[in-house]
């Protein structure tokens, strides 16, 4: 499968991924109403870390034996077979928290502000390139398929 | 979805499987995927045909409906060509014939064969030695009068009258009955004796109801076996602002009722009287064991049964997962009963690989929860109770701000991180988890661990590339 891969060399800190991740996940999708309009019930899934020059975005990993799908006891979080994408399901998600317990990336968040669930990375499914990779100027995150798999 | 098929006398099934919760379907989704064709049959004493006990106190909150507490959809059984038994009390286990033996209902007790067994039927709630005082002054026990509700065939012995007001919330027709008990007596206020994991639960379905709770605990302080004294505290305080009481030191001694059985009230230790019309008994809850029969006395069992690293018990035929076993905790080094549901998971599905001929080991497990109480969620992970950190070498790092009510207590073994606490904000409290489990020398990071913004980034180099490799990150 196609993974989005971090080369913290080329990064920045720019926050362009943070930011066009919570449009991409906003109601209206366009960057200034989301901004202006829907501020309070934004979240990133994509979390850039920084100390002095030394910076990274990082999200969820889409691990093959993702801890978070076998602590999840709503059945909302499930890895798909088919395109390997572990997906929170916000609709069956009852806020446990379970997978932040257990998520060694930290990058699951808890989200109150417009309902009780896990939020985290969906690859963006419906696009061909993930917005965070799309935005980020210096190809400090790529979307290639892994050698690995 | 099945109990029709149960009628021959003898039934042959390759795979047997006790319990139909998480550690039951991840063993027979594990089996699937490498034995397509030996038959798999699941035997529940429940009505219900499959459901998450962590969700029935989010039904019990009215957040979530009765379809939704399923936690596999109901193609799972069809596609992976399971055959599920409801309403089958297990009573023994004959390890020598190969069969177990079940009340279903029916005149005759129901006999199944297997190849191999998995036993994975949880845990049952303890029901505390507590006086029950009748109008009359006549006097019994609880435990008498309260029967577990998976004991349907006790429930059915004449002369055995069922007291009203009291339960245990463990189940999915626990919660059912609680529910229909509120709505039928508009219960605005309730007891719950124990301030553990299970009452914590309770109580916050309560709140969410608006029902006010009296939390009555043996301990000095509620959740004395997880959370450390300041996450205790947090919580409790969170608890008296809402106008709820938390009672600790102390403990029910009399239950009064009246002459129909119904809970009017009780007397705790302290010799005070308290009215009460809802009392939820969360005591704890200990390895179903009882239902082996025959097989307790061949099995080996230390409060839960004893498995070794492929989830298999002393009998080679036997394998056994989930809240019913003590198996390895990578923290104490010690076989222990650890009830929580990632484990669960985790050994079940590796007992049915090694079941279905595979081979695969359980590197073992460690102790984590995590509780949302009034909108203050807290995770706790590892070592980090009290008790825990009078060990040696034990150094804690902790960052307490009472402003935004936010702790975090990171506990510290030999330069490795074994524990963590987290309250108030409880965001990437699974960097810690990873860090006890890959037993990672945090010593050149220690100033930072207990820290607000504590990330990825601040771990040591190595372990960061060992964390992101594989699955997809160069760093």
């Amino acid at each position: 499968m196609k993974r989005i891969h971090i080369n913290e060399q080329y990064c920045i800190g720019c926050r362009l991924c943070e930011i066009y991740c919570q449009v991409k996940h906003s109601k209206s999708k366009k960057i200034i109403k989301a901004f202006k309009e829907e501020a309070s019930d934004m979240m990133s899934r994509v979390l850039v870390e920084e100390i002095g020059s030394n910076s990274f975005a990082i999200q969820c990993r889409h691990c093959i034996d993702a801890p978070c799908a076998d602590a999840c006891i709503s059945g909302a979080m499930t890895r798909n077979d088919n395109t390997g994408v572990v997906n929170c399901d916000e609709e069956k998600c009852v806020g446990c928290w379970s997978c932040i317990m257990v998520c060694p990336y930290g990058v699951i968040k808890r989200d109150v502000k417009a309902r009780r669930a896990a939020s985290k990375c969906d690859l963006c499914i419906d696009e061909e390139v993930p917005v965070c990779v799309a935005n980020c100027p210096n190809e400090a995150l790529k979307f290639c398929e892994d050698k690995n798999e | 979805m099945s109990e029709n098929v149960i009628n021959p006398k003898e039934i042959k099934s390759g795979y047997l499987i006790i319990g139909n919760s998480t550690a039951g379907l991840a063993a027979a989704a594990s089996i699937r995927k490498i034995d397509g064709q030996g038959s798999i049959t699941i035997l529940t004493n429940e009505s219900h045909s499959n459901y998450s006990k962590p969700l029935i106190t989010y039904y019990l909150a009215g957040m979530l409906g009765l379809d939704k507490v399923f936690f596999k959809d109901s193609s799972f059984y069809r596609k992976n060509n399971i055959r599920l038994v409801c309403n089958a009390n297990v009573y023994d286990v004959d390890p020598a014939k190969h069969e177990v033996t079940a009340d279903t209902g029916k005149n005759e007790p129901s006999v199944f064969s297997y190849y191999k067994l998995l036993i994975a039927n949880g845990g049952r709630p303890a029901i505390p030695s507590i006086k029950v005082t009748e109008l009359s002054g006549k006097m019994s026990e609880l435990s008498e009068l309260m029967t577990a509700s998976k004991d349907i065939k006790s429930v059915k012995k004449p002369g055995i009258k069922k007291i009203n007001g009291v339960f245990t919330l463990t189940t999915l027709d626990d919660a059912i009955s609680v529910k229909k008990y509120i709505a039928d007596n508009k219960i605005s206020s309730a007891s719950i004796l124990g301030g553990g994991l299970i009452g914590l639960k309770a109580a916050e379905a309560f709140l969410e109801l608006g029902i006010k709770i009296n939390i009555i605990e043996f301990s000095p302080r509620i959740l004395s076996a997880s959370f450390d004294e300041s996450a205790s505290d947090i919580i409790t305080g969170k608890i008296q602002d809402s106008g709820s009481n938390v009672l600790t030191n102390s403990t029910i001694e009399n239950i009064f009722v009246d002459d129909s059985l119904n809970i009017s009230g009780y007397q705790l230790r302290s010799g005070k009287k308290v009215p009460c019309t809802l009392l939820v008994i969360a005591v704890g809850v200990s390895p179903a064991t009882s239902m082996l029969g025959r097989g307790k006395d061949i099995l080996k069992i230390d409060s839960g049964i004893t498995v070794n690293e492929y989830m298999q018990t002393s009998e080679p035929d036997i394998y056994a997962a989930g809240d019913i076993v003590n198996s390895f905790d990578k923290l104490s080094l010690k076989s222990k009963n650890i009830a929580i549901w990632p484990l669960a998971v985790k050994q079940g599905s590796i007992a049915g690989t090694n079941m279905a001929g595979g081979r695969q080991k359980y590197g073992g497990g460690f102790f984590m929860n995590s509780v949302e109480i009034l909108g203050v969620p807290v995770i706790s992970i590892g070592l980090s109770s009290a008790q825990d950190n009078e060990a040696e070498n034990i150094k804690t790092y902790k960052n307490y701000n009472s402003q935004k009510n936010i702790y975090r207590k990171i506990v510290v073994k030999d330069n490795k991180v074994v524990g963590a606490i987290l309250a108030g904000s409880i965001e990437r409290a699974g960097i810690y988890a990873g860090l006890i489990s890959n037993e990672v020398d945090i010593t050149d990071i220690k100033d930072n661990i207990a820290k607000e913004d504590f990330g990825i980034i601040q771990l040591p180099a190595g372990y960061r590339k060992h964390l992101v490799v594989g699955d997809g990150i160069e760093v």
